[in-house]
C-alpha cells in the first residue's frame, strides 16, 4: 500500500498488514469499506493474541493429557476466549455480537488463526459457532433474545455458554448431510408429536462441543420412514430431563475438542423450541447451515495446514547436522508448493464467505433487524413477544425478512461454493502435513511434535461436516448439474404430519 | 480379502507365514491396542512367545543358534506380524537390524544372543569414536526405551565401527520423546553419548552400513505391507456392512476406486520387497521401500475415510494405521533422500 494512503486513516500492524499478503480480495476491498474490513482484521489480530497467551502454551499438554484422560476439558482456555469474545463471532450486532457486515469472512478468518496454532482449541468456538447457526439461519428471533443474548452477558462476564449442533447419528452419517441421502437413510432418532410440543428419542454421535454445550440445536425426523419430509430441527436446553452425554470419544485429533455421543430418553422439547416450521429441517437446517459452515471447515484445514508449514519452515531454518534443510533446493521448493496451496485455499474459502455474506450480510444490516433492536429489551423479551415470534405468524414474518434478501438460487450457490472450498482445502492441508512430516524425517525437535499434532488434526477436516466424496457430489448436484436447490423456507407451508 | 499369491512360495515359507499369521491373529492383534495405548514402557513379553519362530534372532545361522532365516523369510514373517501389530514388527525389525553389523562383519555374536529383547539400533545422528570411548547425538532410536543393549553405527576413518553400549553406561543418556505418534510398542528416545564406553566392538568396511540400511529399507517396506493389507481388511469389511446413501458403501464406485488402489499399491509392494530380496542391491531396496511406505500411508489415510468419523477414534483401531504408516516413511532417513541416493546408485552402475 502507497505511502499516500496510509495518511488517511490508522496504520495496520503487522499482523494486519499480513493478512491484507494473505487475502488481497480483502485489501481491495477495504479501499471501499475501510471500516468494515478493519474490524475483521481486529478480530484476526485478537485470536493472535489469544493464542499467544493462551492457547499455545498448553496445546500440546492438552492433546496429551486427553489421551490418557479422555474426560479432561481445558475451561480455563476457553474462559480466557472469553475476553476476546470469541464466544460472540457468530452473533449479530443487533443482539450484542460481532456479526454484521461480514459474519461468514469473520469467521472464516478467525478460524484460520485459531487453528494455526490448535485447531483442538479453535474448534471448540468453531463448533459453537455452528450451534448457533440454525438459530440465525431460521430465523428464530424468538430466541435471540434469549440463548444468544445469554451468551453474550454471560462471556462478558467471563463465563462461556457453548453451545453444539447435533446431526450425526450411529447410522446415518453421510446420510443426513444431503437429501436425496436423507430420503433413503435408516434414521435412528425421532420426534414423536405430543400435546404442546415433541418427545424426543435415540442417539446422536460424534457431536463437538456435545458435553460442554448449554444449548444444542438438533435435527430429527418426526417419521422415521419418511425421514426427508419430517425432518425438523430443534433448539435442546442441557437441563431438559431425559437428556444426558454417555460418552466421549478419544480422537486421533483436534483432541481439545470432546465428541460426543447424546442420548434422548422421552425428552420433551415444547413448540416453542421448534426452529423453522416441521419439515424443513434439510433445507433449512441443514443446507444452510452448512452453505455457512463449509467454508468455516476450509478455514480450519487451512489455520492446520498452516501450522505445519510455519512449524517446517522454523525447522527447516535450523542446522541440523552442519547444514540447514532450507539450504536444499527441494525443501525450498516444498515450501513453495505448501504456500502455493494454501494460497488456493483462501481464494476458494475467502470467495465462499464473501459471496455468503453478500446476503447474510445484508440481513444483519438491514434497517428492518437493527430498527427492531432499537425497542427495549424488556419488550422484545416479553412473553407476548416470545409468543407472537415462535407462532407461526411470527415466524412467517422473519421468514419474509430473510426471503425477501436471500433467494433459493443465492442460497444454492453459496453451498457450492463453500462444498468446492471445503473438499479442496482439506485435502490441501492433508497433503502439506504429510509432506511436512515426511521431509523432517527422524527428528527430535519440538518443531516434529507440532507437525505430528497438525497432521492427526488435519484428517478430521476430510471427514466433519459431510465427508469429501460427499462434498463433491453436492458441488456436482447444486452447481453442476443443477439438480438440487436449497429451498428458503416459505411461510405457511403445509403441516407435514 | 483374496489370498495374494505368493509367486515364490516354498513349502517351508507357506508353514512360515501361516505360524506368523497365526501368532499375528492371536497373540499380537487383541495386544495391539494395548501396545499402542499404554503410556508406561510397553510390556513386550508377547514377544518372548515369538521365540519359538526364531524370529528373534531371524538372521543368525542355525548352527549359532538364530533362526537361519533369508531376508525375503524375514519380510514374510514381518509382514505378517505387521499385520497384527506394525508396533511390534517394528520392534521387532529393530532388533534383528542391531544383529546386521555384526553377522555382515563376521564379528562376535554372543553378547548379541545374550542380551535380552529388544536391541536398540543407532545408525544416523552426529556419533564419533576416539580413544575407545562413544560420544555425539542421535535424535532418533526406535525401542531405546526398553533396550538392553544400544548398537551405534560410527564411521571410523574409512570404514565403520559397530559399538555396543549397555543401557546402564556412564555417559550414555537415553531421553525418551515426550509424545510418540506411531509404531508406539517400539518406544522412540534420542541418545545423548558423552564418552561412552563400549563393551564390544566389530570393525567392517562401510558395507556394514549399507548392508544394515538394505535389511531396514525391506522390512520397513514388508511392515508397510502389513499395515496396508489391514486397512484393505478393514475397510472392505466395514463398507460391506455400512449402509449409507441408499446402499451398502462398498457399492459406491470413489470408495471402490480406493479400495482397489490398496490391493494394487499391496500387489506392487510385495513383488517389489520379492524382487529387490532376489537381487539383493541396496538400489532396488530404497526403490521397494520407497514405493511400499508412500503407499501405506496412502491405503491408511483412505482405510479412515471410509470408516469416516469411526475411523477417526482410537477405539476402532484404524486411525493407529495412519499414525504407524506415517513413521514407516522416515527411518533412518526420509523417503526424499532415499530417492537422491537412488539416483547416485543407479549412475554408479
Amino acid at each position: 500500500m502507497g505511502r499516500g494512503r496510509q495518511m488517511f486513516g490508522p496504520v495496520l500492524s503487522e499482523r494486519g498488514k499480513r493478512v491484507m499478503e494473505d487475502y488481497p480480495t480483502l485489501a481491495a476491498l477495504r479501499q471501499h469499506d475501510r471500516r468494515g474490513i478493519d474490524r475483521i482484521i481486529k478480530v484476526v489480530e485478537d485470536c493472535t493474541e489469544f493464542n499467544r497467551r493462551y492457547a499455545g502454551p498448553i496445546a500440546l499438554e492438552v492433546d496429551e493429557r486427553i489421551g490418557r484422560d479422555p474426560d479432561y476439558f481445558n475451561w480455563d482456555v476457553i474462559k480466557a476466549g472469553c475476553q476476546y469474545r470469541l464466544l460472540s463471532i457468530p452473533i449479530p450486532e443487533g443482539v450484542g455480537g460481532l456479526a454484521s457486515r461480514y459474519p461468514v469472512t469473520t469467521a472464516v478468518l478467525a478460524l484460520e488463526e485459531l487453528c494455526s496454532t490448535c485447531s483442538g482449541i479453535g474448534v471448540v468456538f468453531g463448533a459453537h459457532s455452528l450451534g448457533v447457526l440454525p438459530l440465525l439461519t431460521s430465523g428464530a428471533m424468538a430466541h435471540w433474545d434469549t440463548v444468544l443474548h445469554e451468551i453474550v452477558t454471560e462471556e462478558k462476564k467471563g463465563n462461556p455458554v457453548i453451545m453444539a449442533y447435533a446431526i450425526t447419528e450411529p447410522s446415518a452419517g453421510t446420510d443426513v448431510e444431503e437429501p436425496e441421502f436423507l430420503a433413503v437413510g435408516k434414521i435412528g432418532m425421532e420426534a414423536k408429536r405430543t400435546k404442546g410440543g415433541y418427545v424426543l428419542n435415540g442417539r446422536k454421535c460424534f457431536i463437538s462441543n456435545g458435553r460442554e454445550a448449554k444449548y444444542i440445536t438438533l435435527t430429527a425426523a418426526l417419521d422415521r420412514n419418511r425421514p426427508l419430509e419430517t425432518w425438523t430441527t430443534f433448539l435442546i436446553d442441557r437441563d431438559m430431563p431425559g437428556y444426558s452425554t454417555p460418552r466421549v470419544e478419544i480422537k486421533m485429533g483436534q483432541r481439545a475438542t470432546h465428541a460426543t455421543e447424546l442420548l434422548f430418553e422421552d425428552v420433551f422439547v415444547p413448540d416453542s423450541h421448534v426452529l423453522g416450521y416441521p419439515g424443513d429441517g434439510m433445507s433449512n437446517g441443514i443446507l444452510m447451515v452448512m452453505a455457512a459452515s463449509r467454508s468455516p471447515i476450509a478455514a480450519i484445514a487451512t489455520g492446520i495446514a498452516r501450522g505445519a508449514y510455519e512449524h517446517f519452515l522454523a525447522w527447516a531454518h535450523t542446522t541440523r547436522n552442519g547444514h540447514k534443510p532450507i539450504e536444499e533446493e527441494r525443501i525450498c521448493m516444498a515450501a513453495a508448493d505448501m504456500n502455493a496451496m494454501m494460497a488456493q485455499n483462501r481464494s476458494l474459502f475467502v470467495n465462499a464467505a464473501l459471496a455468503a455474506d453478500s446476503a447474510f450480510g445484508k440481513i444483519f444490516t438491514s434497517p428492518l433487524i437493527k430498527s427492531t433492536y432499537l425497542t427495549p429489551r424488556p419488550i422484545r423479551a416479553s412473553k407476548p413477544v416470545f409468543s407472537l415470534l415462535t407462532s407461526k405468524y411470527g415466524k412467517a414474518f422473519v421468514n419474509g425478512v430473510f426471503r425477501f434478501f436471500v433467494s433459493d438460487e443465492d442460497m444454492t450457490y453459496f453451498l457450492a461454493m463453500a462444498s468446492m472450498a471445503k473438499f479442496a482445502s482439506s485435502d490441501n492441508a492433508m497433503r502439506i502435513t504429510s509432506r511436512a512430516l515426511e521431509l523432517m524425517g527422524a527428528d527430535d525437535s519440538e518443531h516434529r511434535r507440532w507437525v505430528e499434532k497438525c497432521f492427526r488434526d488435519a484428517k478430521l477436516t476430510q471427514i466433519y461436516e459431510g465427508t469429501n466424496q460427499l462434498n463433491r457430489l453436492c458441488l456436482y448436484a447444486s452447481h453442476i448439474s443443477r439438480e438440487l436447490t436449497v429451498e428458503v423456507p416459505h411461510p405457511f407451508k403445509a403441516e407435514v404430519i | 480379502m483374496a489370498r495374494i499369491v505368493d509367486i515364490k512360495e516354498t513349502e517351508e515359507r507357506r508353514i512360515l507365514r501361516d505360524t506368523a499369521a497365526d501368532y499375528a491373529a492371536k497373540v499380537l492383534a487383541p495386544e495391539a491396542e494395548q501396545l499402542d495405548k499404554t503410556w508406561e514402557l510397553p510390556v513386550l513379553d508377547s514377544m518372548n512367545k515369538a521365540a519359538d519362530l526364531g524370529v528373534l534372532q531371524a538372521l543368525v545361522s542355525e548352527e549359532a543358534g538364530g533362526g537361519g532365516f533369508d531376508t525375503y523369510a524375514f519380510c514374510v514373517a514381518l509382514e505378517e506380524m505387521a499385520v497384527g501389530s506394525a508396533g511390534a514388527a517394528a520392534a521387532l525389525l529393530i532388533h534383528n537390524a542391531a544383529m546386521v553389523p555384526a553377522i555382515h562383519a563376521d564379528g562376535e555374536l554372543q553378547p548379541l544372543l545374550d542380551a535380552k529383547f529388544p536391541l536398540s539400533l543407532a545408525c544416523s545422528g552426529t556419533l564419533s569414536i576416539s580413544g575407545g570411548n562413544v560420544s555425539g547425538h542421535v535424535p532418533w532410536a526406535f525401542n531405546a526405551q526398553a533396550a538392553s543393549l544400544f548398537i551405534l553405527l560410527i564411521s571410523e576413518g574409512e570404514g565403520m565401527v559397530a559399538a555396543m553400549v549397555e543401557a546402564g553406561a556412564e555417559g550414555l543418556a537415553i531421553k525418551p520423546h515426550p509424545y510418540q505418534m506411531g509404531l508406539r510398542a517400539a518406544r522412540v528416545a534420542s541418545l545423548e553419548l558423552n564418552g561412552a564406553a563400549p563393551t564390544a566392538v566389530v570393525r567392517g568396511g562401510e558395507s556394514m552400513l549399507s548392508e544394515c540400511e538394505r535389511f531396514l529399507h525391506l522390512g520397513f517396506a514388508a511392515i508397510s505391507v502389513g499395515i496396508s493389507r489391514n486397512g484393505f481388511a478393514a475397510a472392505h469389511a466395514y463398507a460391506r456392512e455400512r449402509y449409507q446413501g441408499g446402499d451398502m458403501i462398498i457399492n459406491h464406485q470413489a470408495l471402490r476406486i480406493m479400495m482397489a488402489d490398496m490391493v494394487s499399491g499391496i500387489e506392487m509392494s510385495r513383488a517389489m520387497i520379492a524382487s529387490a530380496c532376489e537381487q539383493g542391491d541396496l538400489a532396488s531396496a530404497i526403490a521397494c521401500r520407497i514405493e511400499a511406505t508412500d503407499r501405506a500411508l496412502r491405503s491408511a489415510t483412505d482405510a479412515v475415510q471410509v470408516h469416516g468419523g469411526i475411523g477417526y477414534m482410537e477405539d476402532y483401531g484404524i486411525e493407529r494405521l495412519m499414525r504407524d504408516a506415517a513413521y514407516c516413511q522416515i527411518y533412518p532417513r526420509t523417503n526424499e533422500e532415499y530417492r537422491l541416493e537412488l539416483l547416485d546408485l543407479v549412475e554408479q552402475q
